[in-house]
């Protein structure tokens, strides 16, 4: 077997090292967003005596809630820190002794984690499908849910590097964890974590079309409930790989720089 | 062979006063200061030679070892292991190095040591008989064969770091840094540690650099020792040659009623030194021998005094 295969199998092992642990962050933590999402935007739509907002009607609402904590993992890959707290507590180390690239590595481990939470989305779809909602949205297209996914994977790839630029200020200023709290914050809001992106006003929307945040996450949860048009898919595509191209090149530079203020000293 | 030339290295850092009024005041203007944690040192080792690199905290140690390992890129100088330039990491390089550190874990904590090995395996490219041969090899002579699939958190202090150990030559490096590598220990796990180091190193013949604060360790491993002293070296040459060097001094080990101490006293005046602590003190044991080499060490520590 191939080091990163065993690299992807030892992360794997670490997801399942603690039982109890695995099972809230598997499904209480998820089943308990999604359960709020759906209390939440079912009081707004009673509240307002409406059945659609801003083109989203309550069932499509709860539906884009049950896709966005998930995919937000898939996006995320491994949890916020995964490389400040090394630099911090000196395990870095080890990436700088072993015989490749600590960006190798680290691709790796975000991968896996991804790869992890797409199993944890079609279970989680599957038992709403089976137990809760008889949406027509709920798997109406398969294609749909692969098309999504991939752009789930697209979009960790830009959001990773953004991730990492933020954490690498940790070689010089030690604690970036503001930061990176920060940077997820930013994706959630313009990204359509939080609301819907059609709640924006249109001079906002028009605004973040050039950034790459309405394609990190609304662009695939849209496309999983088959609200994206392929025109849509393809220009989102597009500007994530531009984004690929403009952070590579900067995380590069502050690597370059960076790894000579590494000290190894940690905790 | 490891050549390090006028090898420097500085690390800045930002100074705070004590205090909530310091914590403020750092919020807007800091002060930074450099510390020269190695000034221009010059170093030679050859293949299978082990050497103790010996100082008192914050002498420059783990800076030199960090330096070699790749780790941390120094000011300037020069250095070469085995012809590679440490800090560009060639991936060559790193198959053949390895570094343990006595404070610090590198397997995973929250798996069995084997799942780590196993990964190691595949990224040190180690073949199948090769990895058999020295897991069985390295937990045998390390007494942790029981412990291999167990959770590396639960494991003791000193088991961990005979994980560490394994963990850092299950590819046979032939460049060894150790640093502090029993610290921590009891006394069973370090002569354990150790003996199984005098072992290995005859059986592999790889450059070892060990650092430690035991005198065992560098009493029982190095031949040679490399005295360091606030970045700078003081002392490079043979254990025996310390000892040799101190041959025309004694030491007074005195106990008096109130306390007990020792003088280092040339040979020539040791009668003279002994009337004197009699007329001064109201003695009640009073030794003469020969300086121990843990305190050469502390007095060329203290003092800076000795052969380059």
């Amino acid at each position: 077997m191939k080091w990163w295969k065993h690299v992807a199998a030892l992360e794997l092992r670490k997801i399942l090292a603690y039982r109890s642990d695995f099972w809230v962050t598997f499904l209480g933590q998820i089943l308990i967003q999604i359960l709020v999402a759906r209390a939440f935007w079912q009081m707004i739509y009673a509240s307002q005596g409406v059945s659609t907002m801003q083109g989203y009607t309550l069932e499509m609402m709860n539906l884009n809630y049950l896709i966005i904590p998930i995919g937000t993992r898939i996006l995320t890959g491994e949890n916020i820190g995964f490389f400040a707290r090394e630099v911090y507590d000196g395990t870095f180390t080890r990436y700088l002794l072993y015989p490749l690239s600590v960006f190798q590595y680290k691709t790796i481990t975000y991968l896996t984690y991804s790869t992890f939470y797409v199993f944890q989305l079609i279970l989680i779809y599957g038992l709403f499908r089976t137990f809760i909602s008889s949406s027509p949205f709920m798997f109406s297209d398969v294609g749909n849910l692969i098309l999504g996914v991939m752009l789930f994977f697209v979009a960790a790839a830009v959001y990773g590097m953004m991730a990492i630029l933020i954490e690498m200020i940790s070689l010089w200023a030690d604690n970036i964890w503001s930061l990176a709290v920060m940077l997820r914050f930013f994706v959630s809001f313009f990204g359509g974590g939080f609301i819907p992106l059609t709640f924006l006003p249109a001079w906002g929307q028009d605004a973040l079309l050039w950034t790459p945040f309405p394609y990190l996450i609304s662009l695939p949860v849209r496309t999983i409930m088959g609200l994206s048009s392929l025109a849509e898919v393809s220009n989102g595509v597009l500007i994530l790989l531009i984004w690929i191209l403009f952070f590579w090149g900067v995380v590069k530079m502050m690597w370059k720089k960076g790894q000579h203020r590494y000290t190894g000293v940690g905790i | 062979m490891i050549q390090v030339k006028n090898l420097k290295k500085n690390f800045t850092s930002h100074v705070k006063e004590p205090g909530l009024k310091g914590s403020i005041k750092s919020l807007f203007s800091r002060e930074t200061r450099t510390k020269e944690a190695l000034k221009t040192v010059n170093l030679e080792i050859q293949q299978g030679e082990i050497i103790g690199l010996i100082g008192a905290n914050g002498a420059g140690k783990t800076t030199l070892i960090k330096i070699l390992a790749g780790i941390v890129h120094p000011t300037s100088g020069e250095a070469r292991v085995m012809g590679f330039v440490p800090w560009e990491r060639s991936n060559e390089y790193r198959r053949q190095m390895a570094l343990i550190m006595g404070q610090k874990n590198q397997v995973w904590w929250d798996l069995p040591a084997l799942d780590s090995f196993i990964l190691l395996k595949e990224i040190y490219q180690i073949p199948d008989a090769q990895y058999k041969y020295n897991v069985e090899f390295l937990a045998e002579t390390l007494m942790v064969k029981d412990q291999l699939k167990t959770q590396v958190r639960k494991l003791s202090l000193g088991e961990r770091m005979k994980i560490e150990l394994m963990a850092a030559l299950l590819h046979n490096p032939k460049v060894i840094f150790l640093d502090e590598p029993t610290i921590g220990l009891d006394i069973s796990a370090q002569k354990a540690v150790r003996v199984f180091l005098r072992q290995y190193q005859k059986e592999f013949k790889p450059i070892t650099i060990l650092t430690s604060h035991y005198m065992e360790d560098i009493k029982e491993l190095c031949p040679r020792i490399v005295i360091i002293k606030e970045g700078e070296f003081v002392y490079d040459g043979s254990l025996n040659n310390v000892q040799r060097m101190m041959g025309d001094e004694k030491v007074l080990s005195v106990t008096t009623q109130d306390k007990t101490f020792k003088v280092n006293v040339p040979r020539t005046d040791l009668a003279k030194k002994t009337h004197q602590i009699f007329e001064e003190n109201e003695v009640l044991d009073l030794n003469i021998h020969d300086p121990s080499i843990e305190d050469i060490i502390e007095s060329i520590m203290r003092s800076g005094v000795g052969p380059t």
